[in-house]
């Protein structure tokens, strides 16, 4: 039993066309029991990036905080906010600092970028939990369910799918995805975000 | 000389030796205590058919070597565990109740199991554990049932049937067999159930339940039982405590498959959802789950 | 001040007198004032920051003096005062812009790097056993959060941000000059040529190639930064160089 599978929980980020999906399922489990249906590893960072955390939920709550404690430290000191990038280069060193006693947390990122001439472009990527950064240009999963959400998303994931018709993709993935695994479910959260809101919706999954 | 190729040969003194072998073999393949008695039981008929095995010194080993995943978790073959099954003896008869979810590893392999066994229209067997020992064990037991009606002009008491399941896996013990199951049903003496496992445990109750999930679906039959159930509240019961291994338990759930037995057999009473009793119950007035019996009246939203 | 050597308060730690000085800094700030002259202005598209290369014999060889050094692709600094202080700097400044692109992936806005140099050289000024770092600095550089921007560092460790400066040896003549010729929109070419001006005056023997050092930051146009990271290396385009030879001498011989 791998203790990265010790509390459960799966999390996956998905592009969009101007926009950027993540979305988590709410299970807290002890091994095979279920102990709550009320355990987001989303969290908002900074207005237009969010980041997923699954995996051990003690250092879920440790890694967020000390994530939140850099990114405040950086905003105040350079006067400016962090962008999304520059982030998971963060996450990136936060957890490769811990190289030989880890973070068990695989995070997931979704921003929006801020560009030069001030649109923004959308950004996803993940690391494993020793900080190594994987760029993607369509979808990133994590989590005890990530084998079966490659397949899903794979199957229903395309490129430039607007903000609704993404949150129906990523909600769907997610839903399907973690119906077959053993250690996640009992509820979802998903996050759209675009230019100028946040959407956040709390989906009812199956409940076993 | 060379002994891989001897093996495989269909010519050659070592295949010569086969085939003789083969022809003189005893078909007497059961042995005769596996009734629990000499009394010529045994001599009626084909027993047990033998297995193919791995021809290793050590069969038993070389299985468990490439099959036992609580020893080492990327073996080749996973068997399929983790279930909640339940079985109560009360004055209406006995209910039966079990999840419909297969799991390899994290991995849920199907929600659509038959996790109770038709062995005959008056015995019913569970299966908890390894799904293939389950299955064809439970309907070889159905055909020797039915051998001991033929002989007998009477039908099988479930001491009886329970016993020669349990002597048969006995014979099996040490070889990698997993089953943990029940058989119910209603003979001379009225409702029984007998729990049966691959140690070679038997053992006869009024009230089991067996699985991953089995103290979640305890919890609720201790708490509801007693003898005087009516028969619509000994299924509630049944069902009401699948539920709750279904939801609590990640290795059971998906629907729930109830049964009923009464002195004229069994009866299937119905196939229900695990999360559709979750959020709206049986009868879709009251959902089972605990979130959706305090919406909006508990801490979590306390009245202002 | 107590006397003209500075009394019983000007040696060893940094003390503060009893009217209030910290004379070691002042003393600091005196040995900048004996430094040659720096000098830099920020243009619309650019900044410039330049500086006399004085040798003292004409036996040294001149090539491997340098005193405009870069710290990290996008900033550069220069400096009047004493030039292993300055050295010691430079080498602080680039491990703090490496250990900064170690952890985001970028490097530092140049006020943050600025705060980082400011900070050391602040530390000096109240830590046992040390001294004051004997010079100050100019530093330009360019970010996507302030764009194009020049800052001067001073052995106290406070630092401003400048449209022009000067330091070192001929600083009150240089900025009077440079209140005279700047404007807000300056070119990069026009600053360079400014810049060149400023530096004759009061220059010392013949000013050529050899005698002076310049270092540009070019503000990057839509399309570089559109075009976002380089092939192969995977980072963005320099937007801090310092001036070739042959290129010094076009713009003295313009």
């Amino acid at each position: 039993m791998s203790i990265m599978q010790y509390n459960g929980g799966s999390t996956i980020a998905m592009v969009g066309k101007d926009c950027v999906a993540i979305a988590c399922d709410l299970r807290l489990g002890n091994q095979a029991l279920g102990i709550s249906s009320n355990f987001e590893k989303i969290f908002a960072m900074t207005e237009r990036t969010y980041i997923g955390l699954p995996g051990l939920a003690t250092d879920v709550t440790t890694l967020h905080e000390q994530l939140r404690y850099r990114l405040n430290m950086y905003t105040i000191k350079e006067e400016r906010t962090m962008e999304p990038e520059t982030f998971i280069h963060l996450v990136s060193s936060t957890l490769y600092e811990k190289r030989w006693g880890p973070y068990f947390i695989e995070p997931v990122l979704a921003g929006l970028q801020r560009m030069p001439g001030g649109s923004f472009r959308p950004f996803i990527a993940s690391t494993d939990l020793i900080g190594c950064i994987n760029f993607a240009k369509d979808f990133v999963v994590a989590g005890t369910a990530s084998e079966k959400l490659f397949g899903v998303a794979e199957g229903l994931w395309e490129p430039d799918l607007a903000p609704e018709d993404l949150f129906e993709t990523i909600s769907q993935t997610l839903l399907n995805a973690v119906d077959r695994d053993a250690y996640s479910g009992w509820g979802a959260v998903v996050y759209v975000i675009t230019e100028d809101k946040v959407i956040k919706r709390t989906l009812k999954g199956r409940m076993d | 000389m060379n002994s891989f190729a001897d093996r495989f040969a269909t010519t050659g003194t070592a295949a010569e030796l086969r085939r003789i072998k083969e022809y003189v073999a005893d078909d007497e393949d059961v042995s005769d205590s596996m009734w629990g008695s000499e009394a010529g039981f045994g001599t009626m008929a084909h027993g047990a058919p033998d297995f193919m095995v791995p021809s290793v010194p050590d069969p038993a080993a070389f299985l468990r070597l490439h099959t036992d995943d609580h020893a080492d978790p990327s073996c080749r073959i996973k068997i399929k565990h983790g279930t909640t099954t339940l079985a109560f003896r009360y004055k209406g008869g006995v209910i039966v109740a079990v999840d419909s979810r297969a799991t390899a590893g994290s991995y849920v392999a199907s929600g659509t199991v038959k996790k109770v066994i038709e062995i005959n229209p008056y015995l019913l067997g569970t299966m908890a554990g390894g799904a293939a020992d389950c299955q064809y064990w439970e309907t070889y037991l159905g055909m020797q049932c039915r051998l001991h009606e033929l002989r007998n002009h009477e039908r099988i008491s479930v001491a009886a049937a329970s016993k020669y399941l349990s002597n048969l896996v006995y014979s099996y013990k040490g070889m990698g067999l997993s089953m943990g199951t029940m058989i119910c049903g209603w003979d001379k003496t009225g409702p029984a159930i007998f729990y049966v496992d691959s140690d070679g445990t038997r053992l006869k109750g009024d009230l089991f339940s067996v699985g991953s999930g089995s103290t979640f679906a305890y919890g609720v039959l201790d708490q509801g039982y007693h003898w005087d159930l009516t028969d619509e509240e000994a299924q509630e019961l049944g069902r009401r405590s699948i539920y709750a291994a279904g939801h609590r338990d990640a290795f059971s759930g998906n629907t729930i498959n109830l049964y009923h037995v009464k002195e004229q057999g069994w009866q299937f009473i119905g196939n229900y959802d695990v999360s559709e009793m979750h959020y709206n119950g049986p009868t879709g007035t009251q959902g089972y789950g605990y979130s959706v019996r305090v919406e909006g009246r508990s801490s979590a939203n306390p009245p202002v | 001040m107590a006397s003209a050597d500075g009394g019983a308060y000007s040696y060893s730690l940094t003390v503060f007198s009893p009217s209030g000085k910290l004379v070691q800094i002042e003393h600091a700030l005196a040995a900048v004032g004996q430094g040659t002259t720096s000098l830099g202005i920020k243009a619309t598209n650019g900044i410039v920051i330049a500086t006399e290369k004085k040798s003292p014999s004409i036996l040294i060889d001149d090539s491997m003096i340098e005193k405009v050094a870069i710290i990290c692709p996008n900033i550069g600094m220069v400096y009047s005062g004493m030039g292993p202080d300055f050295r010691v700097l430079v080498a602080r400044a680039r491990k703090a812009a490496q250990g900064y692109w170690k952890i985001y992936g970028e490097y530092p806005p140049t006020k943050v790097l600025t705060q980082e140099l400011a900070t050391i050289m602040q530390q000096a000024t109240h830590s046992g056993g040390v001294r004051p770092y004997g010079v100050s600095l100019l530093i330009a550089g360019w970010d996507i959060t302030r764009g194009p921007s020049l800052y001067q560092v001073d052995p106290s460790g406070s630092f401003w941000a400048w449209k022009a400066s000067a330091i070192g040896k001929n600083m009150v003549n240089a900025k009077t000059f440079l209140e005279k010729r700047y404007n807000d929109d300056i070119s990069l070419e026009d600053a360079i040529h400014t810049a060149l001006l400023t530096l004759k005056e009061g220059f010392e023997g013949s000013m050529t190639e050899k005698t002076i050092e310049i270092g540009v930051v070019t503000v990057p146009s839509q399309a570089d930064l559109e075009s976002g990271k380089m092939e192969g290396t995977g980072r963005i385009k320099p937007t801090f160089r310092k001036l070739t030879e042959e290129e010094i001498r076009d713009y003295l011989a313009m």
